[in-house]
């Protein structure tokens, strides 16, 4: 839904202010030093901007005039011809237009005088060039002077205009000047228009806003209409015969029974007959005015015709829309605005009406199809027996019972954070309210971690209950083991029977232990050749230890397989030193026999073995390079697997972090580059 | 009675508290001002208990309740979950559940009878609100949308379902709750009502944008003054179709 609001255009300098703005920009956001020395490219660059951010600049700030202000084509035509009636189409047109010539006037100076400055050759030239482009464009703005005044008028009495929205559900008031049209909006809106007794008090259209049967309608109060040729209206008339002739509302026609305005009852069906072209289609209600001065029982007979005369009229209108079926009651109403007499009643008729008929038409659009669904109310069928009650507490009825002065006013948490402070002070408590076995516990602070536990993880609501039952059965379960006891440890075995049994029973715990151990690790365990399994090794040690848990003296045994391994080399061989008598001297004239002989004997260097590359014939190797590569792949499948539980390079290793070496003393250079 | 209100400057109240027939959750704010409108409509009649799920304000949309029992999800701390078991009384039957689908309150909606649940809940979680609620459990959509928690509120006179939900599946989800439905919106054309309205079978809080239409509606539906469900398709037929067309 387009939205006019017309409070929003923005403000249009005139002539003069609008040059200041425009070149005070040009100075400051352009580059401003210059010498005579530059390069002549740069020199025109120089200019050629400054022209050329000039040029922006008025066409930014006139299109921006020229977007904001409404077309008087494109918008509704109720604002179109209000805006006619107002400032004349012609020459707001007209104005418009002349800003967009100089728009483009504007721009092509600039597109001129750029090309002119490409040819500058000196920075005279060039500055002489641009003053004339700027002097040319600031000459079109003071040109169209006038245009910018007219529409600077213009936008700030279009931001006084109402905001009316010309398609929602509008009621509006006509009728001859000083017969209570702007009494009665007051009566029924807040917009309190200047009530005063003569003729046109109300100039322009007044806005109001009413309520009724839960929607909003929007209330017009239009100035008062003298019967008269169409062409001979002034200004003032002619905003509320826009308003009739563009806006789908409901009419109220005001009719001053009593004659206190100054127009007989004659002169205003005469108004009414000459504009009744204006509510065709529309709901009219004829609304008796001033009855307070005058009922209408009262009104002479000729008066009465012309008034029953002007309802069967609007009856046709009523039939004109296609059989809304209201009958006689709503067309012609009487009421006084001075007694609120009929007031409501007239507001009510007038909504009703609308409404009834804004529904009719709107029952038979399309997007009636998408909101059926909305108007309708779901009850259930009974699926079961099952009774559903409802769950409202005894207090809730009672405080309904009860009138409002009887009603106590609870202090609540807001009076409480207004006495001590207010919001971000007051700061109230959660405990406040917690309903426990005990007042005193409210304030009470639970540990939240105790020993490193989480002591929620430990609550159980029944704990007392769980307490008392896990004692019961302890208690019962040592009174069961004192009955029957383990027959076994009874008194018929001797001391050293129980020891042996204790033994045994100590062997089984230990075996049963084992083997848990075992068949827990059984996947991960490294299956390992006895020799490398420290705790299976055979040693003589492990030998001694079970030859005495079986009572045996495992001395000898040891030294058995002491003697029979082999001992250290160094023992054995003769020290060489021996054979001189055990000091060696170094100016010995007789050295032992064995160096010597040894030395002597080393005449003849040993023959050189061939290198296991090199190939000979017969090996059915290419070249030394293919045979090397078979040797080593020989080699490598000779190897056996590493099934040792040794280190090997697949195992994880965490090198030493932090190496002493590197870490303590001074730290001089080099000592922490450990790459 | 419809109450009209704000949560620090947002309509979205449903968010930010849980009412049920005996207890009613409010998030905690900067100020006192929502804790006291409910306060002063409830204070005399249930508790009214100020509190934090999971750290959040987010109450409104993390847990599930009914007169019965209270929903929390598994992200409640142990804290929050002792604070409201003191807070609420003994009748009321305080569950943290293990449920991958943690907002609770968007995917269960309830009254003290009859609960909808979205479609994917686990077997378990079924189980439980069944227990612990006391009602019924279906799974259902509302008008295509599993989060039946955000999509549709209802008490036990009566219930506000998303604005696009069609008339059979308005009759069928009416059927099921046996409760009287209308589909509608709040807060000035919000279809997610839960997160705009909160409604116990005699009082309801909606969002302060919420027109007088939506509100006469809610009223009439939830019959929290003489209005009726009926009146809807009655006196208040034309001036609903005049603001929805």
């Amino acid at each position: 839904m387009v939205q006019y609001n017309f409070k929003k255009i923005t403000v249009v300098p005139n002539g003069k202010d609008f040059i200041d703005i425009i070149l005070s920009r040009t100075q400051r956001q352009t580059p401003t030093v210059v010498h005579k020395g530059y390069a002549i490219s740069r020199l025109r660059q120089f200019y050629m901007r400054k022209v050329k951010y000039t040029q922006t600049n008025f066409h930014e700030k006139l299109s921006t005039i020229i977007d904001e202000f409404p077309r008087l084509d494109d918008i509704h035509p109720f604002y179109g011809d209000l805006l006619h009636v107002l400032y004349n189409k012609d020459h707001y047109k007209l104005a418009l237009g002349q800003v967009n010539t100089a728009r483009n006037l504007i721009s092509k100076i600039a597109k001129d005088y750029v090309k002119l400055l490409k040819y500058g050759d000196s920075l005279y030239r060039c500055k002489c060039l641009k003053v004339a482009a700027l002097g040319r464009m600031c000459t079109v703005i003071k040109r169209i002077g006038p245009s910018l005044a007219y529409l600077e008028q213009i936008r700030q009495h279009m931001a006084r205009l109402p905001s009316i929205d010309p398609n929602t559900r509008t009621i509006l008031i006509c009728g001859y000047p000083n017969v209570g049209k702007s009494s009665f909006i007051n009566k029924i809106t807040r917009a309190d228009v200047d009530v005063q007794p003569y003729a046109f008090t109300t100039k322009s259209l007044f806005v109001g806003h009413t309520d009724y049967k839960y929607l909003r309608y929007q209330v017009i109060d239009t100035p008062g209409i003298l019967d008269r040729p169409f062409e001979d209206r002034n200004i003032i008339e002619m905003c509320s015969i826009t308003a009739l002739a563009h806006l789908r509302a409901a009419v109220l026609f005001f009719l001053d029974i009593s004659g206190s305005c100054g127009y007989t009852i004659a002169q205003q069906a005469a108004l009414f007959h000459s504009i009744k072209s204006l509510f065709m289609n529309k709901p009219l209600i004829i609304v008796c005015n001033k009855t307070d001065l005058q009922p209408l029982d009262g009104i002479s007979e000729e008066d009465m015709k012309l008034v029953k005369e002007m309802k069967t009229e609007a009856m046709k209108t009523v039939m004109g829309q296609g059989g809304e079926a209201t009958g006689e009651e709503g067309v012609l109403l009487t009421m006084s605005t001075l007694t609120e007499e009929g007031v409501i009643a007239v507001k009510n008729a007038a909504c009703q009406r609308l409404l009834n008929q804004r529904v009719e038409l709107k029952i038979k659009s399309k997007r009636m199809d998408d909101c059926l669904n909305r108007l309708h109310v779901a009850m259930p069928k009974p699926r079961d027996q099952k009774e559903r009650p409802i769950c409202i507490p005894a207090a809730v009825l009672e405080a309904r019972e009860k009138q409002d002065g009887e009603k106590q006013i609870r202090k609540t948490e807001k009076d409480l954070e207004e006495e001590n402070g207010g919001a971000g002070v007051y700061s109230a408590s959660l405990k406040k309210n917690y309903i426990l076995a005990n007042d005193e516990w409210k304030e009470d602070i639970m540990p939240e971690i105790m020993d490193g536990h989480n002591v929620a993880d430990f609550m159980d609501p029944d704990i007392l209950f769980r307490l008392e039952e896990l004692e019961r059965e302890e208690g019962f379960r040592q009174a069961e083991e004192s009955k029957d006891d383990f027959e076994m440890d009874g008194a018929e075995l001797t001391p050293e029977e129980q020891e042996a049994l204790a033994a045994i029973r100590r062997k089984k715990s230990v075996l049963i232990q084992q083997h848990r151990i075992k068949k827990s690790t059984a996947e991960s365990r490294p299956t390992v050749p006895r020799k490398f399994d420290k705790d299976r090794e055979y040693t003589t040690k492990r030998m001694g230890r079970q030859l005495s848990v079986l009572g045996l003296d495992p001395s000898l045994a040891i030294n058995r397989a002491r003697s029979k391994s082999r001992g250290r080399k160094r023992e054995r061989s003769p020290d060489r030193g021996d054979a001189t008598g055990g000091t060696m001297d170094v100016d010995d004239e007789t050295p032992s026999k064995k160096l010597r002989m040894r030395s002597m004997s080393m005449s003849r260097s040993r023959s050189r073995s061939r290198p296991p590359s090199e190939v000979t014939p017969g090996d059915g190797f290419k070249d030394s390079v293919q045979k090397v590569k078979a040797l080593k792949i020989a080699k490598k499948s000779v190897k056996k697997r590493n099934k040792d539980a040794r280190r090997g390079e697949a195992d994880r290793v965490i090198p030493t972090l932090k190496p002493k070496h590197l870490y303590s003393g001074k730290r001089s250079t080099g000592k922490t580059d450990r790459r | 009675m419809a109450t009209r209100l704000m949560f620090e400057n947002s309509c979205e109240i449903g968010v930010f508290s849980k009412l049920t027939n005996s207890y009613c959750l409010v998030a905690i704010g900067g100020s006192e001002d929502f804790y006291s409108t409910f306060e002063a409509e409830l204070g005399a009649v249930i508790p009214v208990v100020k509190t934090s799920i999971h750290g959040t304000r987010i109450i409104g949309r993390l847990c599930a309740g009914n007169k019965n029992g209270l929903l929390l999800p598994h992200t409640t701390t142990d804290q929050e979950l002792q604070h409201l078991r003191n807070s609420l009384p003994d009748q009321v039957v305080v569950q943290r559940i293990q449920e991958r689908l943690s907002a609770l309150g968007n995917t269960i909606a309830c009254n003290d009878h009859v609960a909808l649940a979205h479609t994917d809940l686990d077997r378990e979680t079924e189980d439980l609100i069944a227990d612990v609620l006391g009602v019924e459990v279906f799974r259902q959509t509302v008008a295509g949308n599993d989060l039946v928690g955000s999509y549709c509120s209802f008490t036990n006179r009566g219930g506000l379902v998303h604005p696009h939900t069609s008339i059979e599946d308005l009759d069928e989800l009416s059927t099921l709750l046996q409760v009287p439905l209308v589909a509608g919106t709040v807060n000035r054309g919000s279809a997610v009502i839960a997160a705009g309205l909160t409604a116990n079978d005699w009082t309801a809080f909606c969002g302060s944008d919420t027109s007088a239409t939506e509100l006469s509606v809610i009223e009439s539906v939830f019959k929290l003054r003489e209005a009726q469900p009926s009146s809807i398709v009655e006196e208040m037929r034309k001036s609903l179709i005049d603001s929805y067309v």
